[in-house]
């Protein structure tokens, strides 16, 4: 038992706008009132729900592929093991351990990895099993699923939503997410595709096909997250038309555009980045259903690791920098890159720009997530600067007479005033990427959440204070205090189990023995084995 | 019994539609299983006399080999874990937590085998692709420094040569093959084209197929001694330039051989010249069951794929400082934990000597060289047999061990768990 | 001036990053005694190992046989280290400045990563001179080495400035993807030499075996090489005349990557 008392509470989810209320909290949970047990009082400090963390890439073939290839980074960063915690690296691709310490420290109690390959799902919940104190849970790869595509072009729509289904209960997963779809495809003959309306070659569908079936499955299936979707043409000038055609593919259906900092670019294929925020910000604000995260890039060191291969490929050439590539059976593929983002670069001001366009220039901040596309664009540590940039003018002000003028200039973002309230932050670090995801138990301390609370000492500077949280309590029990972890927990593993005819095994089954190298006996991950604290989400269609 | 799509967690192949037939107390028949994983499967499920535990060779309990084994790690001031390539992933992150609480190192079969592969992928990167994209895509299969015929051998039929894949409907028919090597193995028989080069020049062809995938033209004088023609070269370049999906399994004919990292890290390059062209991955063929998973293991606890040292606390990799042929070599080890491996038997000369000579605590499913020297053996049983588990594939891919039949030994993380909680009760940590 | 010796002989590696003369500067002799060092995988103190004569200052001597201390000035600003005896791992990787003087033998990767200072191996080096660690973009990046003896392989690996010098043979791969800099060696090269160079020169006096990726371009008296010449013999290494004065057959390469690096064979004709 638990009781805060005196505390200012940002509860957004609850209308709650900085009133000094008790939370109470009993069994993991928030309750009413609680008798007896500790009392900590927040005198003079801020009370949030912990932080929810929407779109991360932090576990999985990929990210362990990236940590091998940057033994340079890990030592630039060591984590000391102590009495309670273990020890692990750093930097852009923190290892398991640190990559929870590190989300608690700061303040987050909940995770999701962006991009797992169904057939490598085994591979994330090992390290999941890993990851101390968050929750945590991950997105399917599924916009270049062959088989998708094929049931697609075939006109089996239900057959393919039940593959969807099983998909998921298979990895134990719990959203779909499509990467580029079709354009992944390609490249495994060295193609991508450059409109929504380009054919896959050798599999009759689009990529407006995909997006399109994807979404509506989603629906149907009453996924609490329906689709995330990293649009086709990341990085390249002119992407924007492509992502306004994807906003305007998912008419009347839910649908999350992931870092869409790196789509709102206008310019000719190959040349500079010209910001095209206002349009697509505009489309957002005007369109309900659309969801967005930023993927703010920030300056420094960094590792760049996506489902996108081509654009892993496009990368490299620019950089020419060491280059990972994973095409990954029937089911997607990967890249990685190392990548240096400076502050000199017109391309590197322009998108730091285009981010905090971005988050300035949708007004709803429930329908826009804080991200940095942990670490394509910075790593996840450095949120409580992006805080700061959003909440003080002046020090985004002086920032920006820090990067490349004559990039700046040509983007709104010197004229733009809007300064984001705590009761904001509070939206767009918890109370919206909860909504968005669909947990209704979280990103809020309204009776019945779970009991994830993160407290600050009040403090001018909001980067301090994000940095360094002075409580941060998970499930109810307080695990970091002035700044330090007092003790090792490992949170929940969220997953879906949508249901579905089970009759699409059949034709599953006799794909698996033509295409697959595994068995399909040996394909789904055991949930008693791989997912020691498992938590099922409901799909009961009433989100 | 019969129980069908069991994992053979032999070789880096790791073939799970194996059905094994026990009867009574062993296994009897393992289908699909090829000589080397038949073996396995037989051995392994064949009731064994050893003591769970032995002290000097004398049996003792568990409680008391545990006892003295922890006692003996945790009085040494450079201790070493090795091995790990033939047990699960479970087992694996125990002997992590180990070496993270003794300060110790804690290195893997890796480091003797495929560590140039890690060594070249944190140099230049990898294209790669999973053993499924080759059966469904790959017109050009070659094979380098690799000799699956008798290392892998299902690894032709059911991954790259003759299996029919989507885009390759015509199975063996739509490919080629061709074998690079110093000698003439047996897997020449199942290659269209042989080419031998002499030893110690890989990385010369390697350059100079590199050169010709840049459209640059190597010195001809400088090809002369690799014991290809020119014309072979540019045929074989010709050959990659412009095929589909060509593929090259990297061998330990170019990771164990002067050169080892360089070797590989030219594999790497020339497949991403070749990018330039048409797609083109590598895969190395990693040997044991799961070589791969300690790799993977190791990476997601310490951010380090072998080699990883403790002893300020913190995890650090260094390829020649931490690996286990240097510290024993120089002598810097004065303990060692092995599991699931023989390095007393497959070690250079003044490494396994000096493995020999300091407190040696070994964990195996059987007797070995290794288990034969160590002060404290502990005989335990075999995951995927007896205990369930995870391994990973020469690609990546993890695959979930099936438990066939039971065991009265310990599991390795069974042990491993207890050898950690002792260990930390003398640390007083 | 502070003096160390060694007590007796080590078992196990000694962590002993702290033998920097930026880190003795100033302390008294109980201070440096009680520096942290790790030995083996146990916190000890300086004193524990070495007899501490002098108080710490930017002058610092060490003797007996060092070959398992390792990092001793690693990362160093300034001054002057001085080495009677062997040295082990890491000798002035990642230094900036200051000398380093070692009359015995070094272990691997002495000088990695060093931004500038000297150090000077009257004995012989072993792997990764001047190099890089294992995924870094960029080994060597100014300063310069001497080594009077041999060096093992990958020296000058990644180098991106500054002078190399071994007056003994080189093991294999010398200069491998090196981006610029220098690395010159009087004795045998070993196979390989300059793969991948970007820029970039070696010196070398005896004809290499070269890849097929190098092509012969001219010969020549190069300028530079005599300034530097002229400037090692005032470093103490004897330099026959010939060598100055002689021709180099030019090659260039390595045509795999910008093949703007040169590898100079001097011509004995």
């Amino acid at each position: 038992m638990l009781k805060i008392v005196n505390g200012a509470v940002y509860d957004p989810a609850n209308n709650i706008d900085g009133e000094v209320r008790d939370v109470c909290i009993d069994d993991g949970k928030v309750v009413d009132s609680v008798e007896g047990g500790r009392t900590i009082d927040a005198s003079g400090m801020i009370v949030m729900p912990g932080g929810v963390d929407m779109h991360a890439h932090i576990a999985g073939p990929k990210v362990n592929t990236a940590r091998k290839m940057r033994p340079e980074d890990h030592r630039l960063d060591p984590v000391p093991r102590t009495s309670l915690t273990r020890s692990g690296v750093g930097k852009s691709v923190p290892s398991t351990f640190a990559t929870g310490y590190r989300y608690a420290a700061m303040g987050y109690t909940t995770a999701f990895d962006a991009a797992v390959p169904p057939i490598a799902a085994r591979h994330a919940h090992e390290e999941f099993s890993d990851i101390p104190v968050v929750d945590k849970g991950f997105f399917v790869l599924m916009g270049n699923n062959e088989y998708i595509m094929q049931q697609i072009a075939a006109g089996e729509r239900g057959r393919m939503r039940d593959y969807v289904a099983w998909l998921l209960q298979a990895t134990k997963g719990y959203a779909i997410k499509m990467v580029n779809p079709g354009g992944v495809e390609m490249w495994k003959s060295l193609g991508n595709t450059h409109t929504l309306d380009e054919e896959v070659v050798g599999f009759g569908v689009t990529p407006r096909g995909i997006i399109r079936s994807l979404a509506e499955a989603g629906m149907e299936l009453h996924l609490p997250h329906p689709v995330h979707i990293h649009c086709n043409e990341l990085g390249v000038a002119g992407n924007w038309e492509t992502t306004l055609e994807t906003m305007k593919t998912l008419d009347g259906v839910r649908g999350h555009l992931a870092h869409v900092q790196f789509h709102s670019y206008g310019g000719d294929p190959g040349g500079m980045f010209v910001s095209r925020v206002p349009e697509l910000a505009e489309y957002v604000n005007t369109h309900p259903n659309l969801t967005v995260d930023v993927g703010q890039i920030l300056f420094g060191d960094t590792t760049s690791m996506t489902g996108d291969g081509p654009l892993a490929h496009m990368l490299h050439q620019v950089t020419g920098r060491k280059w990972v590539n994973v095409d990954v059976e029937n089911e997607c593929g990967c890249g990685i890159v190392p990548i240096e983002y400076k502050d000199k670069s017109h391309m590197h001001t322009t998108q730091w720009a285009v981010g905090l366009e971005w988050y300035l220039m949708v007004n709803d901040p429930w329908r826009i997530a804080l991200s940095t596309d942990h670490p394509n664009g910075a790593s996840f540590v450095s949120y409580p600067q992006v805080i700061r940039l959003l909440m003080d003018r002046e020090f985004r002000r002086e920032a920006i007479k820090k990067v490349n003028p004559k990039a700046v200039a040509k983007t709104a973002l010197p004229d733009l005033d809007r300064e984001y309230s705590l009761f904001e932050i509070a939206i767009i670090t918890r109370a919206a990427p909860a909504r968005i995801l669909g947990l209704k138990h979280k990103g809020h301390l309204g009776i019945g959440a779970d009991a994830d609370v993160t407290i600050y000492d009040k403090c001018d500077d909001a980067e301090k204070m994000f940095s360094v949280p002075r409580y941060v309590i998970k499930e109810g029990e307080v695990l970091v205090e002035d700044g330090s972890i007092r003790r090792e927990t490992f949170g929940k593993t969220l997953y879906v189990a949508p249901v579905y005819d089970t009759a699409v095994e059949k034709d599953i089954r006799e794909y698996f023995r033509k295409y697959y190298t595994i068995e399909f006996e040996n394909y789904p991950v055991q949930l008693e084995h791989y997912l020691p604290r498992p938590r099922e989400v409901a799909t009961t269609g009433d989100s | 019994m019969q129980v069908d799509h069991v994992v053979c967690a032999f070789c880096g192949c790791v073939c799970d539609d194996i059905s094994v037939t026990v009867e009574g107390d062993r296994i009897t028949k393992a289908k699909n299983a090829c000589v080397l994983g038949k073996s396995w499967f037989l051995s392994h499920g064949t009731p064994s006399d050893l003591p769970v535990a032995r002290i000097e060779g004398k049996p003792v309990s568990l409680d008391r080999g545990i006892e003295e084994a922890a006692r003996c790690l945790a009085n040494a001031r450079y201790p070493l874990i090795y091995g790990l390539s033939s047990t699960s992933c479970e087992a694996q992150r125990k002997a992590v937590a180990l070496a993270e609480v003794l300060g110790g190192c804690i290195d893997c079969c890796t480091s003797v085998c495929h560590g140039p592969s890690g060594m070249a992928l944190q140099g230049v990167g990898e294209p790669t692709c999973t053993l499924g994209e080759v059966k469904n895509r790959a017109d050009l299969i070659i094979y380098w420094g690799s000799n699956p015929a008798e290392s892998h051998p299902r690894h032709m039929a059911r991954y790259a040569v003759t299996p029919k894949g989507m885009f390759v409907p015509d199975g063996r028919k739509g490919r080629t093959v061709v074998l690079i090597d110093v000698r003439r193995t047996p897997s020449a028989r199942a290659a269209d084209i042989f080419l031998q080069i002499k030893p110690g020049k890989d990385f010369e062809v390697l350059w100079a197929l590199q050169a010709l995938a840049n459209g640059q033209k190597p010195d001809e004088i400088s090809i002369e001694n690799t014991g290809l023609t020119y014309e072979q070269l540019t045929g074989l370049a010709d050959r990659m330039m412009h095929c589909k999906f060509g593929v090259i399994f990297v061998g330990q004919g170019l990771t164990q051989t002067r050169g080892k990292h360089f070797n590989t890290s030219a594999v790497f390059l020339l497949v991403r010249a070749l990018n330039r062209h048409v797609k083109f991955a590598l895969i190395p063929m990693r040997g044991h069951g799961n070589v791969t998973g300690i790799d993977n293991v190791l990476a997601w606890q310490t951010g380090y794929p072998f080699g990883v040292n403790f002893s300020l606390g913190y995890p650090r990799f260094n390829p020649g400082e931490y690996t286990v042929v240097d510290l024993l070599s120089r002598g810097e080890a004065d303990a060692a934990l092995v599991v699931a491996a023989d390095p007393i038997s497959s070690l250079p000369g003044k490494a396994a000597r000096r493995l020999a000579e300091i407190p040696l605590v070994s964990l195996d499913t059987h007797d070995s060289e290794t288990t034969r020297s160590a002060r404290i053996a502990f005989t335990t049983s075999t995951a995927g047999i007896h205990a369930e588990g995870t391994v990973y594939r020469m690609d990546n891919i993890p695959i979930h061990l099936r438990k066939v039949m039971d065991s009265s030994y310990p599991s390795d993380e069974e042990v491993l768990d207890r050898l950690l909680a002792g260990v930390k009760e003398l640390k007083a940590c | 001036m502070t003096v160390l010796t060694l007590k007796s002989q080590l078992q196990a590696p000694l962590e002993a990053g702290v033998i920097v003369p930026d880190r003795f500067a100033g302390n008294s002799v109980a201070a440096v005694a009680g520096m942290p060092v790790t030995y083996g995988n146990e916190a000890a103190c300086l004193g524990d190992f070495f007899k501490v004569a002098g108080a710490g200052s930017t002058e610092i001597v060490l003797e007996g046989d060092l070959g398992r201390v390792k990092n001793i000035a690693a990362g160093m600003t300034r001054g002057k280290i001085t080495v009677h005896g062997d040295a082990g791992m890491h000798l002035g990787s990642e230094m900036r400045g200051g000398v380093i003087n070692v009359y015995g033998n070094v272990g691997d990767w002495a000088g990695s990563e060093m931004k500038g200072g000297k150090i000077h191996i009257h004995g012989n080096a072993g792997h990764g001179l001047g190099g890089a660690y294992r995924g870094s973009r960029r080994g060597m990046n100014r300063g310069m080495i001497i080594v009077e003896g041999n060096a093992g392989n990958e020296a000058g690996a990644v180098m991106r400035r500054g002078l190399i010098v071994v007056a003994g043979n080189a093991g294999d791969f010398a200069g491998a993807f090196m981006i610029a800099g220098t690395l010159m060696v009087f004795g045998k090269l070993g196979i390989r030499a300059g793969a991948g160079l970007l820029r970039g020169t070696l010196v070398t006096f005896n004809q290499p075996e070269l890849l097929p990726t190098f092509c012969y371009d001219c010969s020549y008296s190069p300028s530079f090489l005599k300034l530097i010449l002229r400037d090692l013999r005032l470093q103490g290494l004897s330099i026959s005349e010939e060598y100055i004065t002689g021709c180099y057959r030019r090659y260039s390469g390595d045509f795999n990557r910008l093949g703007k690096g040169e590898i100079l064979v001097y011509d004995q004709r």
